[in-house]
C-alpha cells in the first residue's frame, strides 16, 4: 500500500519510468505471440512430417520449386519393401494459378492444393483424423470433383459448406471444412489424387505436351503404327508410355507396426538411390529443430533486447530515485528502519513498476496481434497466437525484471551509511 | 536519584579526512543523562556536538570510550542491530523537522510507530492521538509543504515522542524557527518534560534556549567544558 502511495505521489518519475519498461514488454509480447504461432505451426508440422517417411524423386530442387515425378511402378516396388505398409503417390500446387504480371508478397503459407489418395491405405502415424468443423474429409465413397477445405481457405475465399467453387477452370463441391489447427492444414484444399494430377498437368507446360503427345499417340492403331519408320515408331511409342499415374512430385510411406522406421529409411535409401530421396522422420525432425531454433533466437533475441532496455530504465530510474531519496533513507533509518526492511521497500517498488510497465506493454501488444491478426484473417494468415498463459507469464516476467533491475540499487540503498544519510539531513 | 538513562565515559570519534588529514571529533568525552533531564549542550561551532548527538543517537558508533543507555552496553552495536534501540528507545527532533514531504502529517507520526512495533490496527489511532497533544488534529491530513514551520516541528515532535523512547535527542530543534515560534516549541517540548517526565537532550547555538534548560554541558574541543 505504501509502495503504490509511493509511487503515485512521484507521478512524472513513475510515468516515466513505467514507458520504459511498457515499450520492452509490448515488443516481448508481440514478437512472443509471433514465435508461438510460428512454433505452434513448426510444431503442428514436425508432428505431421514425422508421423511419415517422405520421398521425393531425385532431381527435386525445393528451393527454385522445380520437381522430378516418381513413377508409379518405382512406388509399386517400394510398396513391395519388407516393413512397408502402404505408399501414397501425391501432388501438391498452389491453388490459384500465379499470374505472371503481378508482384505480391504475404505473410503465411499461401493456399495450397494437396491430393489424397483414399484407396492409398496410407496413414499418418501422428495425425490419423482432422477435426472438422463441418462437413467430412473426403474419402474414398467421395466424388472425384469433392473437396475438403482448411478454415483460412474457406475466409479468404468466402467459401461454405455445400458451395461449388472454381478452382484453375474446373468445378469443385465444398464438402468439409476443417476446423482451425493453427497449422499448415489451415491453408490447404484437400483434393483427390486423380484430379490433382490434372490440375498440376495442366498447370505444367511440358507435362502438359506430354499427355497431348500421348493422346494423339494414343488414336494411332497398331497396323499404322507398323507402317511407320522405326525411328517415328520409336517416337510414338515412347509418347504414348506416358501416365497419369506416373505423375507423383513425392510420396508418403507409413510402416507396419513393430517396424524401426529409420532403418526403414535406410533401407530405401540404399534399395532406390537412383530413383528417389529419403528422409527418414528423424531426419525430418532434426531439420525443422534446427530452422526453429534458429526462428526462436533471432525473435527472442530482438524481443530480449527491447526488454533489457526497459530493465535498465528500472535500474537508472530507482538508482537516482534512491540518490535523490538519501533524506527520505536517512530520516527512516533514523527512525529505527532496518537495512533489510529499506532494501526490501526499494526492491519491491521497482517490482511493481514492472509490474505496471508489464499490464500495459502486453495489454498493448497483445491488442496489436489482436488487430493485425483480425486483419490478416481476411488475407489468410494470422501470424500471432494470443494464448492466456502466454501473457500470464510475461506479467509475471515483468515483476521479476522490476526486482532485478531493483536489486542493486536497493542493496546500495540498505548500506547506505546512517550517519551519512542523516548528514543529508 | 532518578535512574541513569545515558552514560557515556571517554568518547572519542576521528575522522580521516585524507591519508594525512584526521580530524578528532571528540577526544574524551563524558555524558551522563537521567530520567526527566531537560539538557542543554552548548559550544561553538565544529566543537563536537552533532558527533556526540550522532553517537548517543546511534547513528554512528565511537572509536573509544564506552556508550551505556538504559543501563546496557551499546558502544559496539552493530548498524543492524542498532536500528532496534533507535525506533524504540530513541526519539530524533531535527533543525530542518526533516518531515517525508510526500506523506502527510498522520503518516510521516505513523512511519515511526511502523518501525517501534506498534500492532497494525493501534497505529493510526496512536498517531492522531500524538497530534492532539501538539496540537495539530485538524491539520493531520496534510502535507508538510501545506504547513508551518512551527506546524511541521510539532509532526517532527509527535513523531519522536510516539514510541515514548528512552531519551529525546533534539539537534537545534529551533534553528528554523522564529522566536515566537521557538518559545512555543519549547514551552511544548517542557511541557512533555514536566508531565511526562519524559528525558530530553538538546543541542543549541541560542543561549535563551540554552537558558531555558534545567543542565547546560559545554563542550570545546571535542572535549567536556563544564
Amino acid at each position: 500500500m505504501e509502495i503504490l502511495r509511493n509511487m503515485w505521489r512521484r507521478k512524472f518519475r513513475t510515468t516515466l519510468t513505467i514507458i520504459g519498461i511498457v515499450i520492452g514488454i509490448f515488443a516481448f509480447t508481440v514478437m512472443g505471440s509471433m514465435a508461438l504461432k510460428l512454433n505452434k505451426m513448426i510444431a503442428g508440422g514436425k508432428n505431421y512430417i514425422t508421423g511419415q517417411i517422405s520421398i521425393s524423386p531425385r532431381g527435386t530442387d525445393f528451393m527454385s520449386g522445380t520437381s522430378s515425378l516418381l513413377p508409379v511402378d518405382t512406388l509399386a516396388e517400394i510398396a513391395k519393401v519388407e516393413g512397408v505398409q502402404a505408399v501414397e503417390g501425391s501432388v501438391s500446387l498452389t491453388l490459384d494459378a500465379p499470374d505472371p504480371d503481378s508482384v505480391s508478397m504475404s505473410f503465411g503459407q499461401p493456399a495450397t492444393i494437396n491430393s489424397l489418395d483414399p484407396t492409398s491405405g496410407f496413414e499418418n502415424r501422428n495425425w490419423k483424423k482432422m477435426a472438422m468443423k463441418s462437413g467430412k474429409m473426403i474419402d474414398k465413397d467421395s466424388a472425384v470433383n469433392d473437396i475438403t477445405i482448411g478454415i483460412t481457405v474457406s475466409l479468404d475465399k468466402s467459401w461454405k459448406l455445400g458451395d461449388s467453387v472454381d478452382i484453375r477452370s474446373q468445378k469443385f463441391n465444398v464438402v468439409g471444412i476443417l476446423e482451425k489447427t493453427m497449422t499448415g492444414p489451415d491453408s490447404y484444399v484437400f483434393m483427390n489424387l486423380s484430379k490433382a494430377r490434372e490440375l498440376y498437368v495442366e498447370s505444367n507446360p511440358f507435362l502438359k505436351s506430354l499427355k497431348e503427345q500421348s493422346e494423339s499417340a494414343g488414336k494411332i492403331s497398331d497396323s499404322e503404327l507398323a507402317k511407320l519408320s522405326p525411328e517415328a515408331r520409336a517416337q510414338i511409342v515412347q509418347a504414348k508410355s506416358f501416365k497419369m499415374e506416373d505423375v507423383s512430385t513425392s510420396a508418403s510411406v507409413s510402416w507396419k507396426d513393430g517396424v524401426d522406421a529409420d532403418k526403414l529409411s535406410e533401407t530405401l535409401k540404399n534399395d532406390f538411390k537412383k530413383e528417389i530421396s529419403v528422409m527418414s522422420p528423424k531426419a525430418m525432425g532434426e531439420l525443422i529443430d534446427k530452422a526453429s531454433a534458429t526462428m526462436n533466437a533471432v525473435i527472442y533475441g530482438a524481443a530480449l533486447l527491447a526488454l533489457v532496455v526497459g530493465l535498465f530504465s528500472i535500474v537508472n530510474t530507482m538508482v537516482m530515485s534512491i540518490s535523490e531519496r538519501t533524506k527520505e533513507i536517512g530520516i527512516k533509518k533514523a527512525l529505527g528502519a532496518s537495512n533489510r526492511s529499506i532494501s526490501f521497500e526499494y526492491t519491491l517498488e521497482a517490482g511493481f513498476i514492472g509490474v505496471v510497465g508489464g499490464l500495459i506493454g502486453a495489454a498493448l501488444g497483445g491488442m496489436t496481434a489482436y488487430l493485425l491478426n483480425q486483419k490478416m484473417a481476411s488475407q489468410g494468415a494470422e501470424i500471432f497466437l494470443l494464448e492466456p498463459s502466454f501473457f500470464i507469464g510475461v506479467i509475471v516476467f515483468s515483476f521479476v525484471i522490476g526486482i532485478v533491475a531493483g536489486l542493486v540499487p536497493a542493496a546500495r540503498a540498505a548500506k547506505m551509511k546512517v550517519v551519512d544519510a542523516v548528514r543529508e539531513l | 536519584m532518578e535512574k541513569i538513562v545515558v552514560k557515556a565515559i571517554g568518547l572519542t570519534k576521528s575522522y580521516k579526512m585524507s591519508k594525512t588529514n584526521v580530524i578528532s571529533a571528540l577526544r574524551g568525552v563524558d555524558i551522563e543523562v537521567r530520567e526527566g533531564d531537560f539538557t542543554a549542550i552548548v559550544g561553538p561551532s565544529g566543537c563536537g556536538k552533532s558527533t556526540l548527538m550522532h553517537i548517543l543517537g546511534l547513528l554512528d558508533r565511537p572509536d573509544g570510550g564506552t556508550l551505556e543507555i538504559d543501563g546496557e552496553d551499546f558502544t559496539k552495536l552493530k548498524d543492524d542491530k542498532a536500528h532496534k534501540v533507535r525506533a524504540k528507545k530513541i526519539g530524533f527532533i531535527f533543525q530542518g523537522f526533516n518531515l517525508i514531504p510526500t506523506l502527510t502529517a498522520l503518516e510521516n507520526v505513523v512511519l515511526a510507530t511502523k518501525y517501534g512495533g506498534v500492532k497494525h490496527a493501534l497505529r493510526k489511532a496512536k498517531a492522531v492521538k500524538m497530534l492532539e497533544m501538539v496540537g495539530l488534529k485538524d491539520r493531520m491530513n496534510h502535507k508538510p509543504n501545506e504547513l508551518s514551520g512551527g506546524q511541521q516541528q510539532r509532526v517532527a515532535i509527535a513523531r519522536a515522542l510516539i514510541n515514548d523512547p528512552t531519551i529525546i535527542l533534539a539537534d537545534e530543534p529551533t534553528g528554523e524557527l522564529d522566536t515566537k515560534t521557538s518559545m512555543e516549541v519549547m514551552d511544548m517540548l517542557k511541557k512533555f518534560n514536566k508531565e511526562n517526565n519524559q528525558t530530553f537532550l538538546i543541542v543549541t547555538h541560542n543561549h535563551e534556549v540554552a537558558e531555558s534548560c534545567k543542565k547546560i554541558i559545554k563542550l570545546r574541543d571535542g572535549k567536556n567544558d563544564n
